[in-house]
């Protein structure tokens, strides 16, 4: 019974997040600065959730040049900027995280 | 875009998410096979990916349930987790609250990483809401299928979590991102959010993402401003 009242808590926190600002009643009105500020949301908050899954392994700081997140990352950006497709970029950047890995 | 068939734009949205969904499979699986280990019964382990639908915070619960956490401490870690979700409603709202209740509430309760990442790129001209259907109903029941798969293997999947496949979402995130990494501002922003991220939560800190994203932001709305202060 815990377990779903848990579930159901859960359920309704997510969701207040997720539609709080898209209900029109809701009086708000985003001004310039307001969205000259979110237009910094893709690039801040993709970035902030790549970050951990990069640097972060089991709750320390991996900086060196010999960790595969990060050298199969900068592979990414790299054949991101030469090749221009995101699908592309991706799959040989995989394949470039599991050579690392297996190498180093 | 915004003029394609209905079935054309929601089958354009499904694709698009595809690769993410499958990112997203060794999640599913964990998601389904730790909460059958948190003792929880199959219907409340499947019910935690139908309706509350957050990777990170279902993950963050059952590890928190299994611990003996206290309910309270548990709803009060998810709302720090996933407040990032406000933000990526606020920059959604000019598209999705003009729309009919029934696609507001639909949109609203598929909206996820993957799902901004993918539909934040449209702008009122642009924006097809069968595109953004197709998004995020690709994610759901990928994720449910997954999470459901984990409930039946249970634990007889050994070390999925040490596999490395996170990989693969961190490398789609970085192929969106490179291309708008154009001006002075997105550069201080992305510098900016990465390194107070790696800070964050290398102190544990809960809401480690959504504080990094925002300091990323207002770093990079400041230089912004400047900029046009000093031309």
């Amino acid at each position: 019974m815990m377990i779903w009242l848990i579930i159901g808590g859960m359920t309704l926190i997510l969701f207040f997040n997720r539609y709080l600002f898209l209900e029109p009643r809701l009086p708000l009105r985003l001004n310039r600065g307001v969205r000259e500020f979110l237009g910094f949301a893709v690039p801040g908050m993709l970035t902030a959730i790549c970050g951990p899954i990069i640097f972060i392994k089991d709750h320390t700081l991996d900086l060196s040049l010999a960790n595969p997140y990060l050298l199969a990352g900068l592979c990414a950006i790299g054949l991101m900027l030469w090749t221009r497709n995101v699908l592309l970029s991706v799959v040989l950047s995989v394949a470039v995280f599991y050579l690392f890995r297996w190498w180093l | 875009m915004p003029t394609l068939l209905p079935r054309v734009a929601f089958i354009r949205g499904a694709i698009a998410c595809l690769p993410l969904t499958l990112a997203c499979a060794p999640w599913g699986l964990l998601a389904g096979s730790t909460a059958i280990d948190a003792q929880l019964t199959p219907m409340q382990s499947q019910g935690l990916s139908l309706f509350v639908f957050a990777g990170a915070a279902q993950l963050v619960a059952i590890g928190m349930i299994k611990g003996g956490a206290s309910a309270l401490s548990i709803l009060l870690t998810t709302l720090l987790l996933t407040s990032q979700h406000l933000l990526y409603a606020m920059h959604l709202r000019p598209l999705v609250s003009p729309m009919e209740p029934k696609w507001r509430l639909g949109l609203g309760f598929l909206l996820t990483d993957e799902f901004f990442a993918l539909v934040s790129p449209y702008d009122q001209q642009t924006f097809n809401r069968w595109y953004a259907l197709g998004v995020g109903l690709c994610m759901y029941v990928g994720w449910n299928l997954f999470t459901c798969l984990g409930v039946i293997v249970g634990k007889s999947i050994p070390g999925l979590d040490q596999l490395g496949l996170e990989f693969s979402i961190a490398a789609t995130f970085i192929a969106l991102i490179t291309p708008i990494v154009r001006d002075k501002p997105t550069v201080i922003c992305v510098a900016v959010s990465l390194l107070s991220v790696v800070l964050f939560s290398y102190w544990q800190w809960e809401s480690a993402i959504v504080l990094a994203g925002l300091a990323g932001m207002a770093a990079g709305y400041l230089c912004k401003r400047a900029g046009a202060y000093f031309a």
